[in-house]
């Protein structure tokens, strides 16, 4: 009976582990707009493998110790990598569209930042968030 | 008493790099830089202790600039439910038992030194930070509330409600507990000051004065020396960082 | 020595199925709850910004202390070595087992975060009673499976006498911990230091009489003979204690009342026109207190196991009625910020905050309940908790026989 049960969660386990690492991002179309520089804080090899370790050492030491450098800053990746969609919006956080959410969705990792933390680029003239800048 | 020394001490050297700075290199515009222009790389350091002093005799009953300020500032909505909604900085309004004589008072966290918050909470979310900031970090805050529970100034505000639109230097979300950061994001920034502080100022009230109580020649350190004033609740023993003068 | 009582394993029955169809849907109820919570945030409670610790607080501290009382039952038979509890070891240590899960669930699931709960295992801050607590509960649990193992295999029934005095330590530990959570809170005229006695005397009485409400329900659910004589002697508990509460009660009261900055809040609780008032009078002295003992004295209830239930059932109401009023009357009072001024402001200062528990609360504690039964009535099916008789011929044994033979006389 019991050799029966740990087989299944082993099963399980391997499945959800194996099916996990086969997800990759090579096929996903991303609408990031090169404009605004060439290439990202880290190669793309590291920030996709890496990016999680990043965004969690910046928050630790700008809640903690008040370091506020913007290069691994989530307002960062943000302001570069969430573009307005062709209606000129920018994508929600919930939709696949959303840069974040495109990967994050299809491996049904969750996201806990955006419980918090704006998912949109801010237009600084405005003063709101997600409101395009002209 | 070795503490003190301590802190002596370390004010004193600030205080002869200082010196040295101003006689070697530059003007007094240095100076300001040395002691408070952080770069954004480096952390807070406890030779600052940022507080604030309120003078209620400057403040008016009818005036709440302070208020939308800080809910600007931090993108803090309205619901419509007075008993679950946000508020990081309320005015109360006091009226002496005997003569009657009424007072406005802005009320805020009050950024204790030996804050009763950061004793109760079971995860060290709730801190304190090396210049003397209360925070809560967001990332390890369960929602307990019981730093809210043991807060002597009901400074703290818990999210009720799903939350959209945050503004990207103001992160806030349900399910945590909140209250005033002194602008945290402002200071780190090199501003210095706070948006309620701003907003009085620019309204002409001049009643809340921003600033480092461990620097002897800042303008908060200078009024505090010169004029009575109060600690809220200073039976408590508390040590807080925000004084009243006029009550 | 070796346990000689005869246990059973409970069969499936009509009793069973009643019992296990009521258990699932007080869980629906807080599942249910607990998902619109997550979903929706806490502005559905009727908790708030001034009364932050509401109804499923009452639930669990109630669950958790009733857990820690619970156990006094197998405390008295391996500590106190009092033979005729004996048979009920297994039971009690199992019941506070269930009632444990069942107020940490409900203190978990009443979380701002509960997806955080790691968070809450994993880093902890040592100055928080809290973050202690959080050791008490899991240790209790450890302790009483050992407890447990040393009751049920023959070979180790000589250890029970000291695991039983380690686990009595515990759980008294425990209980101290939870009242010293109100113990903390430095700005709150309510609470002082003696709210750790108080809990830990109101844990004895919740645990002795949901006890004796479970052995009523196996006497007619499930077949298995209550005797008068442990039907009295629980009488005799529950009088101690429903004493024991009373005099910390009266004791607290009276010590405040001594404290001129506490004239306020004393005079707010006990004779001004509130709801916590009417709770305080009614609810906890009429019913939990005055009422009971009137049955336990009475000549012809005292004697009936009916009356005893009816006084156990009042003095659980009674004693949840005491944990709601310690717990929402201190927040509801306001804090005094500024003696000597009146004050007033939108954010409630000066003024006394209203707590109206809504629906969702309610469903959240329940299910906290209904996990306590539900996992009762799974163990009691699996394993031989439930002693087959409790009749006075089995549990006392020799002594039965010369009371027969003095009757007799």
């Amino acid at each position: 009976m019991y050799k029966r049960i740990s087989l299944k969660i082993l099963v399980t386990f391997s499945l959800v582990f194996f099916s996990g690492a086969s997800i990759t991002h090579e096929n996903m179309q991303h609408n990031i707009d090169k404009s605004s520089g060439e290439k990202c804080v880290e190669p793309t090899d590291v920030m996709r493998a890496q990016h999680h370790i990043f965004l969690n050492q910046q928050s630790h030491d700008t809640v903690v110790k008040g370091i506020r450098t913007k290069k691994y800053s989530l307002n960062n990746c943000i302001n570069c990598h969430i573009k307005p969609l062709a209606d000129g919006t920018y994508p929600s956080v919930k939709s696949e569209e959303h840069f974040c959410s495109g990967c994050h969705i299809a491996a049904a990792a969750q996201v806990e930042c955006f419980d918090c933390h704006a998912s949109k680029p801010f237009n600084k003239v405005v003063k709101k968030v997600g409101v395009l800048e002209k | 008493m070795k503490k003190y020394e301590l802190k002596l001490n370390r004010r004193n050297f600030l205080k002869n790099s200082a010196m040295l700075g101003v006689s070697t290199i530059a003007p007094g515009v240095f100076f300001q830089e040395l002691a408070y222009g952080r770069a954004l790389d480096e952390p807070a350091s406890s030779k600052i202790r940022w507080g604030m002093l309120i003078n209620t005799n400057q403040c008016t009953d009818e005036c709440d600039a302070c208020v939308t300020a800080c809910n600007e500032e931090h993108g803090i909505e309205d619901f419509g439910r007075p008993t679950t909604d946000t508020q990081w900085i309320r005015k109360i309004t006091l009226t002496e038992e005997l003569s009657k004589k009424s007072i406005s008072v802005p009320m805020m966290c009050q950024h204790c030194e030996n804050p009763p918050c950061v004793d109760v909470c079971p995860t060290g979310a709730s801190f304190i930070r090396d210049d003397g900031i209360v925070l809560v970090n967001k990332h390890t805050c369960i929602g307990c509330r019981y730093c809210m529970m043991s807060c002597p100034y009901k400074a703290r505000s818990f999210v009720h409600e799903n939350l959209e639109n945050q503004l990207p230097h103001a992160p806030r979300g349900k399910g945590c507990v909140e209250s005033c950061n002194l602008c945290v994001h402002k200071i780190d920034n090199g501003e210095n000051n706070t948006a309620c502080a701003e907003a009085c100022q620019k309204d002409g009230h001049q009643a809340i004065l921003f600033g480092d109580l461990n620097d002897e020649e800042s303008d908060i350190s200078k009024q505090l020396k010169k004029y009575a004033t109060k600690e809220v609740r200073s039976d408590l023993g508390l040590n807080t960082a925000v004084r009243y003068r006029g009550i | 020595m070796r346990d000689k009582t005869e246990y059973m394993v409970v069969e499936f029955s009509k009793a069973i199925l009643l019992y296990g169809i009521v258990a699932l849907s007080l869980i629906g109820l807080g599942l249910f709850s607990f998902i619109t919570l997550e979903h929706e945030g806490h502005w559905l409670t009727g908790m708030n910004n001034q009364v932050v610790w509401g109804l499923p607080h009452v639930f669990a501290i109630f669950l958790i202390i009733a857990a820690s009382g619970i156990l006094n039952i197998a405390s008295i038979s391996s500590v106190f070595n009092i033979k005729i509890y004996k048979p009920l070891g297994r039971l009690s240590a199992l019941l506070a087992i269930c009632l444990l899960t069942g107020g940490l669930i409900v203190l978990v699931l009443d979380l701002g975060r509960p997806d955080r709960l790691v968070v809450a295992m994993t880093t902890f801050n040592f100055k928080s009673i809290f973050a202690w607590n959080i050791f008490l509960y899991s240790g209790f649990m450890a302790v009483i499976a050992i407890y447990l193992w040393m009751m049920f295999e023959a070979r180790y029934n000589k250890f029970v006498g000291k695991v039983g005095a380690f686990a009595f330590a515990w759980r008294v530990t425990l209980t101290t911990g939870t009242g010293s959570i109100f113990a903390f809170l430095v700005a709150k005229e309510a609470y002082g230091a003696l709210s750790a006695p108080l809990f830990i005397a109101l844990s004895l009485l919740m645990g002795t009489a949901i006890f004796y409400k479970i052995l009523f329900w196996m006497d007619r659910g499930l077949g298995v003979p209550l005797g008068a004589e442990i039907i009295s002697r629980f009488r005799k508990l529950l009088i101690y204690f429903i004493f024991t509460v009373l005099y910390i009660t009266v004791l607290a009261h009276l010590t405040s009342l001594y404290i001129t900055k506490n004239h306020d809040f004393e005079f707010f609780l006990l004779f001004s026109e509130n709801i916590y008032t009417f709770l305080f009078w009614v609810g906890q002295i009429g019913l939990g207190t005055i009422i009971p003992l009137v049955i336990l004295y009475n000549k012809k209830l005292s004697k009936s196991a009916l009356g005893i239930l009816l006084a156990s059932i009042l003095v659980i109401l009674g004693g949840f009625i005491m944990l709601y009023i310690i717990i929402i009357s201190g927040q509801a009072y306001p804090l005094d910020l500024f003696p000597g001024y009146n004050e007033s402001s939108t954010f409630y200062d000066g003024a006394i905050s209203a707590y109206t528990p809504s629906i969702y609360e309610v469903m959240l504690g329940l299910g906290g309940v209904g996990i306590s039964a539900a996992i009762y009535i799974f163990a009691i099916m699996v394993l031989d908790f439930t002693p087959k008789n409790l009749g006075d011929e089995y549990t006392l044994g020799k002594e039965y026989k010369e009371k027969l033979i003095q009757n007799e006389d």
